[in-house]
């Protein structure tokens, strides 16, 4: 039988890591086990831009690269909204696309949540009263979770995740 | 039998054009602008035409109908570049709308703007400039002018949740919310591509990545592509309305969200525009810190492009490095202006905050360590052979469609272009140090990627110049604020270099206020080439095709 303390003992087959964040870390771990009891151990999110500036999503495909790498606590970024718990939408929804937003979270399965990423997804933002916006992606889609930022980083990005994981834990 | 009806611009560029990307005039090159085309349109059109000299190096040459039909139309064999077309309204005393068609031409830094007076109607030149489709598309959703005889009457940033008859660029429309279509139909008719296998690939407006909306119609035949039509504008969000009426100064913050990933050269070449107006000197300092940020915003997307390039054939161990690098630019971002994308870093008469000469050094000292470390990674792309065989050959870009359709930046210079706007329209600092050319010929994605990374370090180079270089003093011009608040009427076109080519602002003030601003990034003329790259290319590198042009549809849909 194979003793599992051994896998947090021995030495690692990787390289040191040279970008350790402790906050990151403890956040991470946090998320993790919150995502192990509320959502069974993986939280699938698809992204979704409806009118971005594409600085937010540079950002949030960040949360995937080395320095965060958010896939250890459970997180993945998956390519259908049929597959996904999470739609995290940037930008203030745009006339253009208001119909394939609905569409997409129409498509996810129940229980679904939404997270708007950015300024502009909170409240419409620079674009407030212009004709080619709806305004927030709250106009248009249930809300759970609003991250401010003219882009938030990443790791504001991850605490705006975790928030979500913890009320949910709450309403439970 | 392969059917099509020829109503996209693809089906117009073989059509045996005499465009050359390396026109020679064949002048002196001491020759002045305004003496050039004076006797060009005396030439073509026996009129002595009035050119006025704008404030930032262009050049206004209002043409009757009967010269602008002569002149225009004959413009391409001289090889002038069609570089933008835009509409204003009520323009100084002229009644009505004013179209600017812009042009440029190898060997001069100036441009010339030909100005012709329409009304509701008149004609298009698109079957001459190819890239004018689009601009001609844009110009009917914003004003509602029509181009009677124009081969693709289709919409363009106006989709179906738009009524009949709106046209948000108008005078008349203040700026608000209006009434969208309920339940719109699908109106947009796509080229149909009919034979024997030959079936349609919808793809977009929602992509599998974390990546921006659009939709591509392929029609391919098994897993070649026999043609692609792109339908963008779905992230429309009316930058340009949304100038209108505005201080300068609040327009800022509008040109740094064109694009995320453009923001200092959005701002930078907004901000020049209206210090031309204002008559604003920006001191020498602010010149050169500027240009640093320039180039470090070209440092991150060019590594975001090679990151990119690299995920889209499934080799997750070759990213890793240009992922870290990339993260570690933007930290120095952060560290230098509070922002990882810079924005709130320029303003009007130069830049915002002061970036200490002790930043500058560790900047340095973090390129020092850079350079090796990334030159090492691209030692690692070239040695595997896999890789290689992906890029090599891969969605070329002939060079002829480069003058036709304006194709600048990277993708140009990687199809054999030598143009750079840092070098040929040079502005700021970039006039006393300029930049390295980087040119490949092939115009596949391999010497995209060849210029890419060149060009991250040409960019570290001149960053490290500019720090050894920089002068002590302000970092901005004394009597800012008091020019922008006495800023007299007028009008500017100023142009940078972005990381993906030429982006062009034309702002106009009128008591104070922005009456009209336009904006045209590179991506705008930029994606019509990927209708082009793609071509006879398989589906499945599609992703790497596209990853490789690097176009933003931010920059595009505005």
């Amino acid at each position: 039988m194979v003793n599992p303390l051994m896998y947090v003992f021995r030495p690692k087959v990787t390289e040191e890591f040279e970008f350790s964040d402790t906050e990151l870390d403890a956040l991470g771990s946090e998320t993790k086990a919150k995502i192990n009891k509320v959502f069974g151990h993986s939280l699938a999110i698809r992204e979704l831009d409806s009118g971005s500036d594409n600085s937010t999503e540079l950002e949030i495909s960040n949360l995937g690269a080395p320095h965060y790498d958010v896939e250890r606590f459970g997180i993945s970024f998956v390519a259908s909204p049929r597959h996904a718990d999470v739609l995290l939408v940037t930008g203030a929804v745009t006339l253009n696309m208001a119909k394939a937003v609905l569409k997409t979270y129409e498509a996810m399965p129940s229980p679904k949540f939404v997270i708007a990423v950015g300024d502009d997804a909170c409240n419409g933002g620079i674009y407030k009263g212009s004709y080619a916006v709806l305004g927030g992606v709250d106009k248009i889609l249930p809300v759970d979770i609003k991250i401010p930022g003219n882009p938030p980083s990443p790791k504001e990005i991850l605490r705006g995740i975790f928030a979500l994981v913890k009320n949910k834990e709450n309403e439970n | 039998m392969m059917n099509s009806n020829k109503n996209t611009v693809s089906s117009l560029i073989p059509a045996g054009l005499q465009l050359r990307e390396d026109y020679q005039i064949p002048v002196n090159s001491t020759l002045l602008a305004t003496q050039y085309a004076t006797d060009l349109i005396v030439n073509i059109a026996g009129k002595k035409p009035q050119i006025r000299r704008g404030k930032n190096n262009e050049y206004y040459i209002p043409l009757g109908e009967e010269e602008f039909l002569k002149t225009v139309l004959s413009l391409p064999e001289k090889g002038f570049v069609l570089i933008s077309l835009f509409c204003v309204q009520d323009f100084e005393e002229s009644p009505d709308f004013t179209l600017f068609y812009v042009f440029r031409l190898n060997g001069f830094t100036d441009v010339f703007a030909f100005m012709r007076c329409v009304r509701m109607e008149t004609t298009s030149i698109a079957t001459v400039f190819p890239s004018a489709c689009w601009y001609e598309r844009e110009v009917r959703d914003g004003f509602g002018i029509e181009f009677t005889d124009a081969f693709d009457k289709r919409r363009l940033f106006l989709h179906e949740a738009y009524p009949e008859g709106f046209h948000p660029l108008l005078k008349s429309f203040k700026n608000e919310k209006i009434q969208s279509v309920e339940n719109p139909e699908e109106a947009y008719t796509f080229k149909q591509v009919e034979g024997e296998g030959v079936y349609q690939i919808p793809v977009g407006p929602v992509h599998a990545g974390i990546i921006e909306p659009g939709h591509f119609r392929f029609s391919a035949i098994g897993e070649h592509i026999f043609n692609l039509e792109i339908r963008l504008f779905y992230k429309h969000r009316g930058i340009e309305k949304l100038a209108e009426g505005k201080s300068p100064s609040a327009c800022v913050p509008i040109a740094e969200v064109i694009s995320g990933d453009e923001t200092v050269a959005n701002a930078v070449a907004f901000c020049t525009a209206v210090e031309k107006i204002a008559g604003i000197e920006i001191p020498t300092r602010a010149s050169y810190l500027r240009a640093i940020l320039l180039e470090m915003e070209r440092i991150y997307s060019h590594m975001s492009d090679l990151s990119g390039m690299i995920t889209d054939i499934g080799f997750p161990t070759m990213t890793t490095p240009f992922l870290i690098f990339r993260e570690n630019i933007f930290r120095q971002n952060e560290f230098l202006t509070g922002s990882r994308f810079m924005r709130n870093a320029i303003d009007l008469g130069g830049v915002k905050k002061e970036i200490s000469g002790e930043a500058l050094s560790k900047l340095n000292l973090y390129l020092k360590i850079f350079v090796p470390q990334f030159e090492s990674a691209i030692t690692a792309v070239h040695a595997s052979s896999s890789l290689i065989d992906r890029f090599s050959t891969t969605g070329i870009l002939k060079k002829k469609l480069i003058a036709p359709l304006n194709l600048t930046g990277p993708i140009a210079r990687a199809a054999g272009a030598s143009y750079d706007v840092r070098l040929d329209h040079p502005y700021g600092i970039y006039k006393d140090i300029p930049p390295e050319r980087s040119i490949k010929t092939a115009g596949d994605v391999l010497s995209r990627f060849e210029v890419k990374a060149e060009e991250i370090l040409n960019s570290v180079t001149l960053i490290q110049k500019f720090i050894a270089l920089i002068p002590k003093g302000a970092i901005t011009a004394e009597n800012t604020g008091f020019a922008i608040l006495n800023i007299p009427n007028g009008y500017a076109l100023s142009m940078v270099e972005a990381a993906r080519g030429q982006n062009l602002h034309w702002v106009y003030v009128r008591n104070g206020l922005i009456d009209r601003y336009k904006v045209r990034t590179a991506s705008f003329c930029n994606w019509q080439a990927i209708e082009h790259a793609v071509l006879g290319n398989i589906v499945p590198d599609f992703p790497l095709i596209n990853k490789s042009l690097n176009l933003s549809y931010a920059g595009t849909d505005l």
